[in-house]
């Protein structure tokens, strides 16, 4: 026996968890999938597969405003920026919630960025697992799949005329009250095979192989269009910026910036420690398979494949992931 | 420790007391903090940075000239090159500022007692010196012979000329100055200032040598002080790169794994030959 | 001989001469079906070269990052048009390229894992010959006098009342995530430090409202016209599918209604909004 919902009561549940909270989840804008707070249950898709941008865009969007500036009686006053109402992250696939995971190792680390810890503290996720895994997502390589629970409150899984509910935390029974969930005896099925590619020794090869042409040649037809890093559930490199709006008031603005920029190292005075293509283009897989598993103790990575959906010239992780485990051989069997 | 605030991208407020030029495009800026409890509590170590912000402008990161237990407000020495110090130079005393900080790693000062000091700023690779001084003078009898090494481009790019004498009135205090090219009233050395690392032939015995300023002159004062045999662990520098958060989250100031907002500004050369970009 | 195998003979003949350092072809893309492009250092790289209408990239972008070196370029009628419109730019030399001109009879809509019907610029465009190439491949077809692909959707959205044409790009561009995905892939945009980079002044503020979102898009929109070649990249890589082209092609049809103008046709005309006649079109607005 299982708990289960039928697909309409799905729908009238999250219409009720509406009226207090913002429902955010996968919305089609364009014929694009992406993360967005829904007026109605029903502008919830569920067909997408993996979306076209991730859900990293609830806690960590294009762009946010960190505190505002207003100058009152000769003094500034700081405003900072509070999430007024509680959320629920609906639709999102294992790959996702993995990618949530990574981030809070930067933003929770001490000192805690407290605007993505609020969100994170007032947000319950409610995922959704894949019945079809996509050509291009390799999941599995980190422990993940299909069907894996981590990081989520709860995780549906699609099956027959509704979904097989599996609440993970309490956070997420308690989301759940008001829903009408029932016992059944439907099969849970089985999870589809997904695609697994080696990762173990990336971050012993990488030191090796810093230097090699292989990075330059990769970027020669790499357009620094920041899509990569855009679509990516783990990219979280960002800029801070002031804008001054009506009346003065100064708000500080947070926005995405990827490392692929060619002025994000640029220093005052000019001086640009990163100033080739190849660099640019090294630092982003460096950081994702080297510096994080050294700094924060994992891969950057989730093996969503939005990247290898989205790379206008097809720079393909995957390739970059194989490419750098044979090198890694070659090195160890003393060839140059 | 500073008081822990709430969000960590919110800044202290500050008035900016007074605004002193040092040279035609290096002022002086010291500020007060708002907050009387903060101010009281707020400390910091040589080599430490913080953000001063402008707002509306923006918000750029400063090395901190002065020293924490100095009672006249906290300093930065602040070059125009950009929007940010552009209209920070531009402010009359009186305005408010932002401080957010401090940041980042610091000269091991306990270390480097009973040690020589050799100290190399070039430029506005002073400001991040300038405390490393104030702490030698004031603790004296603690470290042994402080040599200070300053250049410039020209007479009229020194900074700090005010307290040039105070920094070689001591014994066992030298001082030597040397600018790239003179004027027409410049009197002193006129020298690279690797060259004048090879002319004093400094002496590595016991000694730490700390170097400041712009990254071609850290690399040939390197080369003089390899020849001198000076060892990586003897040497010390602090890192610059653009900084945004200052708080290890945006990425922007890696080099590898490192964060030069969290594990630097400061590091030794034997550190840094570890890295695998060079910056 | 099939294209394939004559451009794999030329690019294996200018590599081994030593003619030119790098041929910048296409390849096929790791899902098996679209296309990527490909630098050939050496006569082996050669190999792995195709073209097909899955080669939809405009390379002639990545002619700015190899101004120094001697390269050759397959390259489309649009593509030719941007390598003429950046020599007459003098961002590139010509004789430092070595182009290998492509009949093309259209290219297939193509994103990951899929190669669709006729990309709709491609429906309308008048140009199947190269405006100029070193090296011919195909066979050049009787083609009337130059002309600029004229995208019909820019009539319906003209005749529409100004209201409802507002709306429709406010949609649009709050769709706008701010990437510069545009920018990087179009070969008009090469400027070291982009206007919206810019912070003194600040041109465009760095939220991503709505204000500034238009901004963006209009003012690049404004920088490309009567430059833009219509190559369709920007759109191509748009993350949020908006509908670029349809803003370019809307200031393609004025500047070539007023000033008679087609961008890219040769590499000495002067673009009208980079000089001034004295006999210009004075009627504007």
């Amino acid at each position: 026996m299982v708990k289960f919902i039928q697909k309409t009561d799905l729908l009238a549940w999250l219409e009720d968890l509406m009226k207090e909270r913002t429902l955010v989840a996968p919305a089609r804008e364009e014929g694009v999938t992406r993360f967005r707070p829904v007026n109605k249950a029903s502008d919830v898709v569920m067909d997408s597969g993996s979306t076209d941008l991730s859900a990293k865009d609830w806690f960590f969007p294009p762009s946010e405003v960190l505190f505002t500036v207003s100058k009152a009686d000769g003094k500034a006053v700081i405003t900072p920026t509070t999430l007024a109402r509680e959320a629920v992250l609906f639709g999102l696939h294992p790959c996702d919630a993995q990618g949530i995971a990574l981030m809070d190792l930067p933003f929770l680390a001490e000192p805690t960025d407290t605007i993505y810890a609020e969100k994170r503290e007032k947000t319950t996720l409610v995922g959704l697992a894949c019945r079809q895994a996509c050509q291009e997502c390799f999941c599995a390589s980190f422990g993940s799949g299909p069907f894996d629970k981590s990081y989520l409150d709860i995780l549906l899984i699609e099956s027959g005329e509704g979904y097989i509910v599996q609440p993970v935390t309490e956070k997420g029974q308690k989301l759940l009250t008001p829903a009408k969930v029932t016992e059944s005896n439907i099969a849970t099925p089985q999870p589809p095979a997904v695609n697994s590619l080696p990762i173990e020794g990336l971050v012993e090869i990488a030191p090796k192989i810093f230097n090699d042409a292989y990075w330059n040649r990769v970027a020669d037809r790499c357009i620094h269009c920041n899509m990569c890093a855009d679509v990516c559930p783990a990219c979280y490199c960002f800029d801070i910026r002031d804008y001054t709006g009506k009346g003065g008031v100064v708000e500080r603005v947070r926005t995405w910036e990827s490392c692929q920029a060619a002025g994000f190292t640029k220093i005052a005075g000019g001086y640009t420690p990163r100033p080739t293509k190849g660099a640019r283009l090294r630092q982003r897989f460096y950081h994702k398979f080297l510096y994080m598993p050294k700094q924060l103790g994992k891969i950057g990575c989730t093996g969503c494949g939005r990247c290898v959906r989205v790379c206008p010239v097809n720079i393909d992780i995957r390739e970059i992931i194989t490419t750098m485990q044979k090198s890694g051989a070659k090195i160890g069997a003393g060839s140059s | 420790m500073a008081p822990v605030r709430p969000n960590p991208f919110i800044p202290f407020t500050a008035r900016l007391k007074d605004s002193i030029e040092l040279t035609p495009d290096v002022k002086l800026l010291r500020l007060e903090l708002e907050d009387e409890a903060v101010r009281n509590s707020l400390k910091y170590q040589p080599g430490q940075f913080a953000f001063v912000s402008a707002f509306g402008v923006g918000e750029s990161p400063f090395g901190i000239t002065s020293v924490a237990y100095q009672k006249d407000g906290m300093e930065f020495a602040i070059r125009r090159v950009g929007t940010v110090t552009n209209a920070l130079h531009e402010l009359e005393p009186g305005a408010i500022v932002g401080v957010r900080g401090p940041f980042g790693n610091y000269f091991p000062m306990e270390e480097y007692k009973g040690k020589n000091i050799v100290i190399i700023g070039g430029g506005i690779g002073m400001a991040p010196l300038r405390p490393v001084i104030r702490t030698i003078l004031d603790n004296r009898q603690h470290y042994s012979q402080l040599t200070t090494i300053i250049g410039a481009r020209s007479p009229s790019d020194l900074v700090f000329v005010n307290e040039y004498e105070s920094w070689s009135a001591l014994p066992n205090t030298k001082l030597e100055l040397t600018v790239d090219r003179g004027d027409a009233n410049w009197k002193g050395r006129v020298a690279l200032i690797p060259a004048v690392v090879k002319e004093l032939q400094l002496s590595p015995d016991n000694t730490v040598a700390i170097i400041c300023g712009p990254p071609i002159m850290i690399r040939f004062v390197l080369v003089e002080l390899k020849a001198l045999g000076f060892a990586p662990q003897q040497i010390v520098t602090t890192l610059e790169a653009k900084m945004k958060c200052g708080l290890g989250k945006c990425a922007r100031c890696n080099v590898g794994e490192k964060y030069i907002c969290q594990d630097g500004p400061v590091f030794r050369l034997d550190q840094i030959s570890t890295f695998l970009e060079q910056f | 001989m099939d294209s394939v195998q004559i451009i794999k003979d030329k690019a294996r003949e200018l590599l081994a001469s030593k003619k030119v350092e790098c041929v910048m072809g296409f390849e096929r893309a790791t899902d098996g079906k679209t296309a990527r492009p490909l630098f050939a250092y050496t006569p082996e790289d050669t190999e792995r070269f195709i073209y097909d209408q899955t080669c939809v990239h405009n390379l002639a972008k990545f002619l700015l990052n190899w101004k120094d070196k001697t390269t050759a370029i397959v390259a489309k009628p649009c593509d030719v048009r941007s390598i003429n419109m950046l020599i007459q730019e003098q961002q590139i030399k010509r004789e430092k390229i070595y182009i290998i001109g492509v009949v093309c009879s259209g290219m297939a809509e193509c994103s990951w894992n899929k190669v669709g019907p006729a990309q709709e610029r491609c429906t309308t465009c008048p140009q199947h010959n190269p405006p100029i190439y070193d090296f011919l491949v195909g066979e050049l077809v009787a083609e009337k006098e130059p002309a600029t692909s004229i995208n019909p959707k820019v009539a319906e959205l003209q005749a529409k009342p100004p209201a409802e044409r507002r709306a429709f790009w406010n949609e649009q561009f709050s769709h706008c995530i701010r990437c510069y995905a545009c920018r990087q892939a179009c070969p008009g945009c090469y400027c070291t430090e982009c206007f919206v980079d810019q912070l003194d002044p600040q041109w465009v503020g760095i939220r991503h409202s709505l204000a500034d979102n238009h901004m963006w898009n209009t003012v690049r929109a404004f920088h490309l016209a009567g430059r833009c070649i219509q190559c369709g990249e920007c759109q191509r890589v748009c993350p949020v599918n908006i509908p670029l082209m349809l803003v370019n092609d809307e200031l393609t049809k004025e500047v070539g209604d007023k000033f008679a103008f087609h961008p890219g046709m040769d590499a000495a005309t002067v673009p009208p909004f980079a000089t001034f006649k004295k006999d210009e079109h004075l009627g504007i607005g």
